[in-house]
């Protein structure tokens, strides 16, 4: 791959810790960036041009360089056959499925957030992103809420795995992080057979349940629900912790949606193009292709660019300015063509519902003097370690 | 004012049906839909501009 023209940036090195919007501005000074092993697509017209073109940029190869050991329905596969995956899938995960969710969400919400009015104080990350998203992942597919803790240790161990190139060696121990994926793995095998023919309410049984030729293998339904663990429970919390952040900092803001809750859904949208919690997306060249002028050579890497192209100052003016009234939001925090995010009615669900009940609760707060949040890098999918809150009267 | 969907380029987002639900609707997959011919009434024209500059894929169209 021929990189000799393209400005270099060492991603691990960018100030993603405590300043994470001038990491973004950085990465977006060129359209195109040598990050490596890979090119970052930065530019705004660029991102939609690759993410709208699988046969050209494949998803699938660039799952292949993982070399995840199970299929990851639908993410690993392109169009035709991730075209199928997509419309089994997606009548469970359509707004018309999602909605009527919504009370036992609220509920859910309701009681991670009361204890914590009396308490005044609270890890934000660990004692309620974290802990929400996880819960819904239960009684979606129907298991046992007693296993919460048992998926945030199996998770968290999966995600190590995944983002061990990123990380220095002492920090993970592969083989127990290789030994927790494969207790996950145990676990989601024997569920998928149990469930199979037994007949329930929750998506996982309705999945394995469905009529031929819509049927999924049991590999496919274990590598559909391994891919619901690794996408759909940090990233949610991920994005949780760092729109919690941005109105504990900025309380004039804060200050409209208590005074208009009704502005809540435009704020989730605001605070999701500020804080895309997979903020760059991976593809793999299927042959030569040029772009911006830049010849890539067939099975480049490309990293896209989410986060710079949610700064795109033509499209979003004051592009670094939280506006919860921006007439046109087009943000791609979900992604955007083929692969565009299968849960984002259920991720948009959550936060709304989280939002709006913490702010009836707790309408002030601010971060707890002498902590800090950081946020984790260098990362395949970023969030805060921390965020610690102190309730004001 | 008349509001139209490229089917081929809409991925389900569902901006559209939960911004303008007098003009669009949504399908067993979640893809968005016009409702009837996609005739907007005078007094849906800003939601029906609102849904279009909001469509992530840029698949809705207005014609006047």
């Amino acid at each position: 791959m021929a990189t000799g023209s393209l400005p270099r940036i060492n991603t691990d090195k960018l100030p993603m810790p405590e300043a994470r919007d001038d990491s973004w501005r950085k990465m977006g000074e060129c359209p195109l960036v040598d990050v490596g092993d890979s090119i970052a697509v930065t530019r705004r017209d660029l991102v939609e041009l690759v993410l709208k073109d699988p046969a050209l940029f494949s998803s699938k190869k660039a799952f292949e360089m993982l070399g995840s050991p199970l299929p990851l329905v639908p993410i690993a596969f392109d169009p035709p056959e991730q075209t199928r995956y997509r419309q089994i899938l997606q009548p469970f995960f359509s707004p018309r499925a999602i909605k009527p969710l919504e009370c036992d969400l609220r509920n859910q919400a309701i009681a991670l957030i009361t204890p914590i009015v009396e308490r005044r104080e609270c890890d934000f990350v660990a004692e309620v992103a974290k802990v929400f998203p996880i819960q819904v992942f239960i009684v979606l597919f129907g298991l046992p809420l007693d296993m919460r803790d048992q998926f945030v240790e199996w998770k968290d161990a999966v995600l190590r795995l995944g983002s061990a190139s990123g990380v220095t060696s002492s920090e993970v121990s592969v083989e127990e992080a290789l030994a927790k994926a494969g207790e996950l793995y145990e676990y989601l095998s024997e569920l998928v057979r149990t469930r199979r023919g037994v007949v329930a309410d929750d998506i996982l049984s309705r999945v394995l349940n469905l009529a031929p030729p819509d049927e999924l293998s049991d590999e496919e339904a274990i590598g559909l629900c391994y891919l619901f663990v690794l996408a759909g429970l940090d990233t949610v919390a991920d994005a949780l912790g760092f729109g919690m952040q941005r109105l504990a900092e900025n309380p004039d803001k804060r200050r409209e949606l208590i005074d208009d809750p009704s502005l809540i859904p435009a704020a989730t949208e605001e605070l999701l193009r500020l804080d895309p919690s997979a903020p760059f997306t991976s593809r793999v060249t299927t042959r030569e292709v040029e772009l911006n002028g830049f010849t890539l050579s067939e099975g480049s890497q490309v990293m896209v660019y989410l986060s710079t192209g949610n700064r795109d100052e033509t499209l979003f003016p004051n592009p670094y300015d939280i506006d919860f009234h921006r007439p046109e939001n087009r943000h791609i925090s979900f992604g955007l063509g083929a692969h565009r995010c299968l849960g984002s009615h259920l991720a948009r669900l959550e936060m709304q519902v989280l939002y709006e009940e913490w702010h009836k609760r707790i309408p002030n707060y601010h971060i707890t003097e002498g902590t800090a949040p950081r946020v984790l890098w260098p990362r395949g999918t970023v969030g805060l370690d921390s965020l610690h809150l102190t309730i004001e009267e | 004012m008349k509001v139209s969907i490229n089917s081929g380029a809409c991925m389900g987002h569902g901006l559209c049906y939960g911004l303008a639900p007098a003009l669009f609707a949504d399908d067993d997959q979640g893809y968005g839909t016009v409702i009837a011919d996609g005739t907007v009434p005078p007094e849906h024209t800003d939601a029906a501009r609102k849904a279009a500059a909001n469509c992530p894929e840029g698949a809705i169209s207005t014609a006047d």
